[in-house]
């Protein structure tokens, strides 16, 4: 069944078709409903993959042997990263596009509907085959670490089917962020409301968009080198078997040309949401709309020329192109801190629970980006490759960045998806909790890496000055399941208590606030003029607006 | 949109370029060819919109002073409201992918819910 729908006037009643049984849920094409799936399905994904962080720090807490053994050791942390990175950050990004993007640009929905519930699917499809393929087969779990390499993830050293479903599982979900990709594209360029130019469009639209080109770009040679490492496994094939005239490091290329846009594949949608948070926080508009737009598109291009720094050891890669590519990404990063910075500078500051976890993404993502301009020079990246400084770096970027981003999401678009706040109060010990433990947790491994922990080993000798750091580390990641689960109480009890959040509780300035909270289904029932990058600003506090910002009443018809 | 047409130009100038010099400084095949084609990909959609031009609706969006009290009322399309077979695709994707694992017994179900999921999508999206 579908439903004709037309551009809304200035005012009509919205032909909402309320349903929220399980039926409903599973058959959804709403793009609200699919981005809450998005969004819960990965957040669930991300308990699954902090327990297994969890059980690998409890076997680290100390020297000699906890919890695991050394081939279970191996498949937490393969899981752990291929969860986290594929299964969480990434779809809870796409997630809050889906919810977002028709909202922002003023469209009643995504340009695919039936196309963006399959992707979904697939996502979910995918999900469930990557932890099957971990927990549930007779040869034990994944253990070659996130990159799956070759020859270790090849039939001699990785026999058991449990490869084969990852592989499967990781190429659903790649299919998934395809069809996003192009229903995200489609929509904004197509799908705008009137006067709702391409340099009018909120910089978390933007931010997504990119994302989406990049994700288009990077998932289709990884999806080739998953491809070939199952003929490989099951057909016989020899692509990465240097006995049969194949090459492992071609595996490497393949995968490194997704896995280095995925970090900004990860990010990007994260800087979206704290640049529309920002703002608002600070009651002033983005410093820089224009540069900061312009430094996400350098980003997004330059992210696809720097793939091989991950390959900097393997002796067989130009290292000055890759170092100096790396280097240059650093500037567009940079001069978006400038924008945040410029924005906050002189503003009138509010410290909500959304601006304390993006003034918590600044800090910790500087540090992750500082480090990892120094593993960009190649002579230092010999030195850290593989040992705990990488982990640390990693994390504070993915974990300090993109996590930190997601929570401030939650708390600032919550009212608006749900009609009622959650507490600010166990907000402020949400975000207290996380950023002492997620510091806790980190900082202490940039120091075991510099004293030369390599990474991903189950167990270290004592007096290696590694002990400490690696105690603190693992009471860090108490704090931090602390803070989660503090923040699924506020969740459950805000529920309960349900305070109405209004539709504009934050004086936001994008077009999502000029709607109802919850928005009704196709979204709008009228549309305000759109004359800048603040359009329910400009509606709210017409005073201040460029040009008359309110429509008059329709033609009768 | 001759914004969107720039980025598309740009992004395709970016790929060819960037993997022509990566060829002359490393002679490496794979990652050339995966930039080359980074610059091939939205050359072809920026050729596409480049003869097809922009539907009135974009015009609409693009014009800064648009109003839109003037364009109530107008077609946005059509959207469907509910619908099972992505679902239905999906879980036969899945069986036929657990096909190549756990054997081809399994394959003739997974085909099976695929078809008819690709047929009854077919149908559903022609009203």
């Amino acid at each position: 069944m579908s439903v004709t729908t037309e551009r809304p006037a200035a005012s009509s009643a919205p032909a909402g078709r309320p349903d929220n049984g399980p039926v409903a849920w599973i058959t959804t094409t709403d793009h609200k409903k699919i981005g809450v799936l998005y969004c819960v399905t990965a957040f669930a994904f991300f308990l699954i993959g902090g327990a297994l962080a969890g059980a690998m720090r409890a076997e680290l807490a100390d020297t000699g042997s906890q919890l695991v053994g050394p081939q279970s050791y191996n498949t937490l942390f393969t899981v752990h990263g291929i969860i986290m990175i594929f299964l969480f950050v990434a779809p809870f990004g796409i997630g809050l596009a889906n919810y977002l993007i028709p909202l922002q640009i003023g469209a009643p929905d995504m340009a695919f509907p039936r196309l963006n519930a399959m992707s979904y699917w697939f996502f979910a499809g995918g999900g469930l085959l990557v932890l099957l393929s971990s927990f549930a087969t007779d040869a034990g779990g994944v253990a070659t670490g996130w990159y799956l390499y070759p020859p270790l993830s090849g039939p001699r050293y990785s026999p058991g089917v449990g490869p084969d479903l990852l592989i499967l599982g990781l190429a659903l979900v790649a299919i998934s962020t395809l069809m996003s990709g192009v229903n995200v594209i489609t929509t904004t360029f197509l799908m705008r409301a009137p006067g709702m130019t391409m340099w009018r469009l909120p910089v978390f639209t933007w931010n997504a968009v990119v994302t989406a080109v990049l994700g288009l770009v990077a998932f289709p040679p990884a999806v080739a080198a998953f491809v070939l490492l199952l003929f490989d496994r099951r057909l016989g094939g020899q692509a990465f078997d240097p006995a049969g005239g194949g090459d492992p490091i071609v595996y490497q290329h393949l995968f490194w040309f997704l896995g280095h846009p995925e970090v900004y594949i990860l990010i990007l949608p994260f800087f979206g949401v704290i640049t529309e948070i920002i703002p608002v926080f600070s009651r002033k508009p983005l410093f820089g709309y224009t540069g900061f737009l312009l430094a996400t598109l350098t980003i997004g291009a330059l992210s696809t020329g720097v793939w091989a720094h991950h390959m900097f050891t393997t002796g067989v890669v130009d290292n000055p192109f890759f170092s100096a590519m790396t280097f240059m990404i650093a500037v567009p990063t940079g001069v978006k801190f400038f924008n945040w910075i410029g924005t906050m500078w002189g503003g009138k500051i509010s410290f909500r629970v959304p601006m304390l976890f993006s003034i918590g993404f600044l800090l910790n993502f500087l540090i992750g980006g500082v480090t990892g301009v120094m593993l960009a020079s190649a002579p230092l990246d010999f030195q850290l490759a593989d040992s705990y400084f990488l982990v640390s770096h990693f994390h504070y970027t993915m974990m300090g960045g993109s996590v930190f981003g997601i929570f401030a999401a939650i708390y600032f678009w919550w009212p608006k998806a749900f009609g009622f706040r959650l507490s600010e109060r166990l907000g402020r010990g949400v975000f207290s909790l996380m950023f002492v433990g997620f510091n806790l947790t980190f900082w202490p491994q940039f120091v075991v890496g510099l004293r030369g922990m390599p990474r991903r080993i189950v167990d270290y000798a004592p007096g290696l000055g590694w002990d400490t750091p690696n105690l603190v580390s693992s009471l860090g990641v108490v704090v931090l399941s602390a803070g989660v689960l503090l923040f699924l109480v506020d969740v459950s009890t805000s529920r309960r208590r349900r305070t109405p959040a209004g539709d504009d509780p934050w004086g936001g300035y994008s077009l999502e606030w000029a709607t109802s909270s919850p928005p009704p289904e196709h979204n709008f029932s009228s549309l305000p003029r759109i004359r800048s990058e603040r359009p329910a600003f400009d509606t709210h506090h017409p005073e201040l607006a460029i040009g008359p910002v309110t429509a008059p009443p329709p033609e009768p018809t | 949109m001759r914004f969107a047409l720039r980025y598309l130009w740009a992004y395709s100038a970016f790929g060819l370029g960037l993997g022509t010099v990566y060829y002359a400084l490393t002679q490496e095949w794979v990652g050339s060819i995966a930039l080359w084609f980074l610059g091939l990909m939205p050359a072809i959609v920026a050729l596409w919109w480049a003869r097809h031009g922009p539907s009135p609706a974009v015009r609409e969006a693009d014009d800064p002073e648009a109003d839109p009290a003037a364009s109530a009322g107008a077609s946005l399309g059509s959207f469907p409201m509910a619908t099972a077979w992505p679902a239905l695709l999906v879980a036969g994707v899945i069986v036929i992918g657990a096909s190549l694992v756990y054997g081809l017994i399994l394959l003739p179900v997974g085909a099976a819910m695929l078809v008819w999921a690709v047929v009854g999508l077919a149908r559903e999206s022609r009203g």
